[in-house]
């Protein structure tokens, strides 16, 4: 669509009229969440005989999710704090907002101030600088979380998120927050939980949408349903994370974790834990006999996942929908293809507009010494008996209370030290530089 | 704070149970149980399953010729992996079928770079042993959504065991992230009402209460199954919802027929 282009000059100059027009001057509009148009789009599949348009029938559930949501939750400027979420609201009033002082001067919109740039006013994991880094932030709202103490699928505890803030991620673009005043750290922890619970909730409303409700019924709107039903199954994991910390096995005799693992004293565990490393733990699979994270992953984690697949399934669609020779349709089947063809574009352009383009997730290269959730053995100790929640590591220790892991608890200890040892050359009698081969494992 | 109350919750439970039992005394006998059964068919030419690519573990996965599995259909056109359940939350269970489930360990097997069943169905409260018979490792990440999803690696030769507290409206799915083609689903389900196809299509659904019960049809393909054909009678079915009358004697649907434009997704 080429049209005549105007002069340079004018053409800024009707930029800024038409700018200025729009949002006033030196107003900047208030902050408000943005839906999750991902699992918006893909929990609206078209049901057959659909009376409205696609477009209609789905932006109307869209804007029922988004009424809840707001008298649930607040805008980003002013969070509601329903008493079910158990969440500090003085601490929420700290982290919320624009970045400004309170009457005794104390600094407010910390979230914004520190992570907003990079996580979003959502929590979405999709700031203005999201797309330039690698890993991409955090997107909070399917409340999954990587490092923490508790069982895989369990929610990490106030004490987790509040070490990840101190600490950072090492390799990765989160910068330690240990600068902070503490009251500072516990807001914005507080803040990152009403986002993930605000996330969740979004995710289960659509979800129920698209589980229960057949062609123009609404979402119930009475508290059983929002806050019982919908809101408090997901209060109830958060506040469940103090008890959900997984057991850590004493340390056994051979294991001195004050000495470095290339230490005289280290060297049967170090070499058990290669063994464990190369059979039953089975992380030779991905991280490579060499340990260089060579092996042969190239999966994706569970937050890209879900954008990879529906692309997937969009493109297929779409070409199948190119393949149909509408005129043989009856008009029934016609208004059923229509409504399919609107909802595969609609999510093409979601995909495209709304998310951020796939990655894979590498296994981490173990010769590096850089550990994301942490270098104490404790941390790797958690890391290797869950995996990490999210992303395909798979873990060694039983999946709950009670269960059988690959690996007997206090073994993972030597794969602790094993892959302690992996950043240092050998200069003992193991010779564990050199890369295992078939004939070391019989 | 409003607290959860569980006492008050069995109360409303054990009300709701007593409340049904009087209904259902009236009405029906204790030995009134009866069949659902049928047999799903693709309505189309049978589709050819394309070969999946094996690219890890290629001396051990590589010398399966391994198919994918999201759409199969027999050479009689019988569409096998379709899911069937009983959706109605209430349902009286036969006690014979609950007692028979509850001593069954459902199994999970990783099999030849795949998993051995398509589908799986397992009741709440059963056990599900996920084993690995391969001579490598796999791990089986299982995304559920109500339940805790896990991912547990699973050994050359190893199993673990897991069970479930809830029960999930659509089949999770169980991937293995080391072999990437590896996909299959679970269903979860309250109670033993539930059915996956056979490969020739057909499934059966055994001692259901006499009455009317709702249905929900699904295939991974499909999704909820909105449109299906009985008796050459072409019938929608909103969110793959069907009410079905059971009989004394069993019921059979007989031939579902399912349009390929149901599958074209």
């Amino acid at each position: 669509m080429m049209q005549p282009k105007p002069p340079y000059r004018l053409h800024v100059a009707l930029v800024f009229v038409a700018a200025s027009v729009a949002i006033g001057c030196g107003k900047t509009p208030p902050a408000s969440f943005r839906l999750n148009m991902v699992h918006a789009t893909k929990t609206a599949t078209p049901e057959s005989g659909l009376e409205k348009p696609w477009a209609t029938w789905a932006g109307n559930r869209q804007q029922q999710v988004a009424t809840i949501l707001e008298a649930m939750f607040g805008t980003p400027d002013s969070p509601v704090v329903l008493p079910e979420t158990g969440l500090d609201a003085a601490k929420l009033q700290l982290a919320a907002g624009p970045v400004r002082s309170d009457i005794v001067g104390r600094k407010n919109g910390l979230y914004r101030e520190h992570c907003g740039h990079c996580h979003g006013i959502s929590g979405d994991g999709m700031g203005p600088t999201a797309a330039f880094l690698n890993p991409y932030p955090r997107d909070y709202r399917p409340g999954k979380f990587k490092f923490k103490s508790t069982w895989r699928d369990g929610k990490p505890t106030h004490d987790d998120l509040v070490h990840l803030l101190r600490q950072g991620v090492a390799g990765t673009s989160m910068p330690s927050f240990a600068l902070l005043p503490p009251a500072q750290i516990d807001a914005l922890a507080e803040y990152v939980r009403y986002l993930s619970l605000r996330g969740e909730t979004e995710l289960a409303l659509f979800a129920y949408a698209e589980q229960e409700l057949a062609g123009d019924e609404q979402l119930p709107t009475t508290k059983e349903f929002l806050v019982d039903e919908m809101l408090a199954p997901i209060v109830e994991k958060w506040q469940a994370a103090n008890e959900g910390q997984i057991p850590i096995a004493a340390v056994p005799a051979g294991v001195d974790f004050s000495l470095p693992a290339n230490d005289f004293a280290n060297r049967e565990s170090v070499a058990r834990g290669k063994v464990l490393f190369h059979g039953d733990g089975g992380c030779v699979k991905c991280h490579g006999v060499t340990a260089l994270g060579d092996g042969q992953a190239n999966d994706y984690d569970d937050w890209n996942k879900t954008v990879v697949a529906m692309s997937g399934e969009v493109a297929d669609g779409l070409q199948a929908a190119h393949a149909v020779s509408t005129g043989d349709l009856s008009p029934e089947k016609l208004a059923d293809y229509r409504a399919r063809s609107e909802w595969l574009h609609a999510f093409a352009d979601v995909i495209e507009g709304d998310a951020l383009r796939p990655r894979t997730i590498p296994p981490r290269n173990l010769r590096l010494g850089v550990y994301r959730g942490g270098r104490r053995p404790l941390d790797i100790y958690r890391r290797l008996y869950t995996g990490i929640n999210g992303a395909p590591m798979p873990g060694i220790g039983p999946s709950g209370p009670g269960g059988k892991g690959s690996v007997a608890d206090a073994e993972i200890w030597h794969i602790v030290n094993y892959v302690r040892s992996l950043p240092y050359e050998f200069d003992g009698e193991l010779g564990a530089d050199r890369p295992m081969v078939a004939k070391d494992r019989f | 704070m409003k607290r959860f109350c569980p006492l008050l919750a069995v109360g409303i439970v054990l009300q709701a149970i007593a409340l049904q039992a009087i209904v259902l005394s009236g009405s029906s006998r204790a030995e009134e149980w009866g069949a659902i059964q049928g047999k799903f068919v693709f309505g189309g030419a049978v589709p050819t399953a394309g070969e999946l690519k094996t690219d890890k573990d290629v001396e051990v996965c590589g010398k399966h010729k391994l198919l994918a599995e999201e759409l199969v259909v027999g050479a009689d056109k019988g569409i096998a992996n379709v899911v069937v359940f009983v959706r109605d939350k209430g349902v009286k269970v036969n006690p014979d079928a609950a007692k028979a489930a509850a001593g069954a360990k459902v199994v999970l097997d990783n099999k030849n770079c795949r998993f051995e069943p398509h589908v799986t169905f397992v009741q709440v409260g059963q056990q599900l042993v996920v084993k690995n018979s391969d001579t490598v490792g796999h791990n089986s990440n299982i995304a559920t959504i109500k339940n805790a999803p896990s991912n547990n690696l699973i050994p050359a030769g190893g199993d673990t065991t897991i069970t479930f507290g809830s029960d999930e409206a659509v089949p999770a799915q169980v991937t293995c992230n080391i072999h990437p083609w590896m996909k299959s689903w679970l269903l979860v389900r309250p109670n033993p009402y539930a059915a996956v196809s056979a490969a020739d299509g057909t499934f059966v659904i055994k001692d259901v209460p006499v009455g009317e019960v709702e249905l929900q049809f699904w295939h991974e393909k499909a999704g909820y199954i909105g449109e299906m054909t009985l008796g050459g009678k072409v019938e929608k079915a909103a969110k793959g919802r069907k009410k079905v009358a059971v009989a004394a004697g069993g019921t059979n649907l007989g031939d579902i027929v399912l349009d390929p434009t149901l599958f074209q997704k």
